[in-house]
């Protein structure tokens, strides 16, 4: 029997946890509403002036993008864990870092919905005018919840196998991403104009080097991570 | 004689004359005064704590390529000590930055990526901790371990990208005392680096091996 290509497992991972994802909902609903909550958080705790709001947008948008990835990310082999098919898939001929690809993208693909909700949403508690430079910011927190993927989906799968998993997986993704949060949150302060510095994209760009670099990591060593 | 009594006699006998080489031997720098003997300690501890860090990485690369316990053993130990100059260096830092910048913290590329780099070692730490101490354990930590060094690289990039006040140099190179002093205390703190990771490694070792032995017990229906 022939494995199947690379990127038709990739395709097929995304596909089966998507549609499951459309039919029961859980992540999502928890991870919107988290977000929901999160929003009312920071309104409550920031609202100031307008040009403080403006000030705190950036942290707010970026800290709603991590505490919300961090649920969708926690939940990525839970249901594999559930049923008992997490060897089942890594006992299959596909090459298991396009499995882990798959989830990468599915868990990018549930922080991008999340974050469309709670971007506008934010934007119009804080009262910032963001339409302006609404594509520089997509672009931003696009790349920077893929950084988030990347390095937070191949320490999920580990995360299973130790005690409080739940807890210890924020304490350890968050300092790892922290290059992502502080480029984030600097290039999204530039391009509102509140931070002082050289044009925007050189913060997207560095991120995307994150992403490459983290990313290539991973899916290279996922191999010597879920062999037993 | 067995080598680790005389290595901790060594490591005692050195302490003091660390102190002593710091406190008395070096002359006082002109511009900065006192404050500026902090650093016979923080330099070496900074120097320690990447070595602990980078012997982490190594240990944790070995452990996922062989899977041989001696190397999660080692990445663990490496990372415990590495830890512990690493607070020494995030202790004594604030101590000097103080009077000499008038603040205890910058954001600054080197003091953000050294305050990052423990964050993340706290956090293997918990995980080795309160984590479990099963084979996905291991494998978890391992990965954090590997992820850990190139993240550091990341972050001080990042924080480079505003600008730096970290002095470069705070003992002159001209001057032979300051850098005999700063070299000896750095060998010293290197035998006491090398005698707590072969403490730890030691220790660990032997609580696995208890937990293999209480296993193998329990098996035989004796606990």
């Amino acid at each position: 029997m022939n494995a199947p290509g690379f990127f038709s497992v990739v395709g097929v991972v995304l596909a089966k946890d998507l549609r499951t994802e459309l039919r029961s909902k859980q992540t999502l609903m928890t991870m919107a509403m988290f977000g929901l909550v999160l929003t009312f958080v920071f309104a409550f705790g920031f609202v100031a002036d307008p040009a403080t709001n403006k000030k705190v947008l950036p942290g707010a948008l970026w800290a709603s993008l991590l505490f919300t990835g961090t649920l969708g990310v926690g939940r990525t082999f839970a249901r594999e864990a559930e049923l008992g098919a997490f060897a089942a898939l890594v006992l299959s001929p596909a090459d298991r870092a396009a499995v882990l690809l798959g989830k990468m993208l599915g868990n990018l693909a549930m922080s991008i919905v999340v974050m469309v909700l709670v971007v506008p949403l934010l934007a119009l508690m804080l009262r910032v005018d963001i339409t302006a430079t609404a594509a520089i910011i997509a672009l931003q927190l696009l790349l920077g919840a893929l950084g988030f993927a990347v390095v937070g989906t191949p320490l999920a799968v580990m995360a299973v196998n130790a005690r409080f998993a739940e807890v210890l997986l924020p304490i350890v993704v968050f300092p790892l991403v922290t290059p992502v949060l502080i480029a984030g949150v600097k290039g999204t302060g530039i391009a509102l104009g509140t931070t002082i510095g050289e044009d925007a994209w050189g913060w997207v760009q560095f991120i995307a080097a994150f992403d490459v670099a983290f990313g290539v990591g991973g899916l290279f060593l996922f191999e010597r991570m879920v062999t037993e | 004689m067995k080598p680790f009594p005389i290595a901790t006699a060594l490591s005692a006998i050195g302490l003091f004359a660390a102190h002593w080489l710091a406190f008395d031997f070096v002359p006082m720098e002109r511009t900065m005064g006192a404050v500026q003997r902090i650093f016979y300690f923080h330099v070496p501890s900074a120097w320690l704590c990447y070595l602990g860090f980078l012997m982490c990485f190594v240990g944790s690369v070995g452990y996922l390529w062989t899977r041989r316990s001696r190397w999660d053993l080692f990445a663990l130990a490496s990372a415990e000590v590495g830890l512990i100059f690493g607070f020494i260096v995030l202790i004594t830092g604030p101590l000097w930055a103080r009077p000499a910048w008038g603040a205890w913290w910058r954001w600054e590329p080197r003091l953000v990526s050294m305050a990052l780099m423990v964050l993340i070692f706290c956090a293997y730490w918990v995980l080795r901790s309160y984590g479990g101490s099963g084979e996905g354990v291991k494998r978890f930590a391992a990965i954090l371990g590997v992820f850990g060094a190139p993240n550091i690289v990341f972050v001080h990039l990042a924080v480079r990208k505003w600008r730096g006040t970290h002095p470069d140099q705070v003992v002159s190179r001209s001057n032979s005392d300051m850098r005999i002093a700063l070299y000896s205390v750095l060998a010293i703190l290197l035998v006491v680096f090398v005698l707590l990771v072969v403490q730890r490694y030691r220790i660990h070792k032997n609580a696995f091996r208890v937990r293999a032995l209480r296993r193998r017990l329990s098996r035989m229906g004796a606990m």
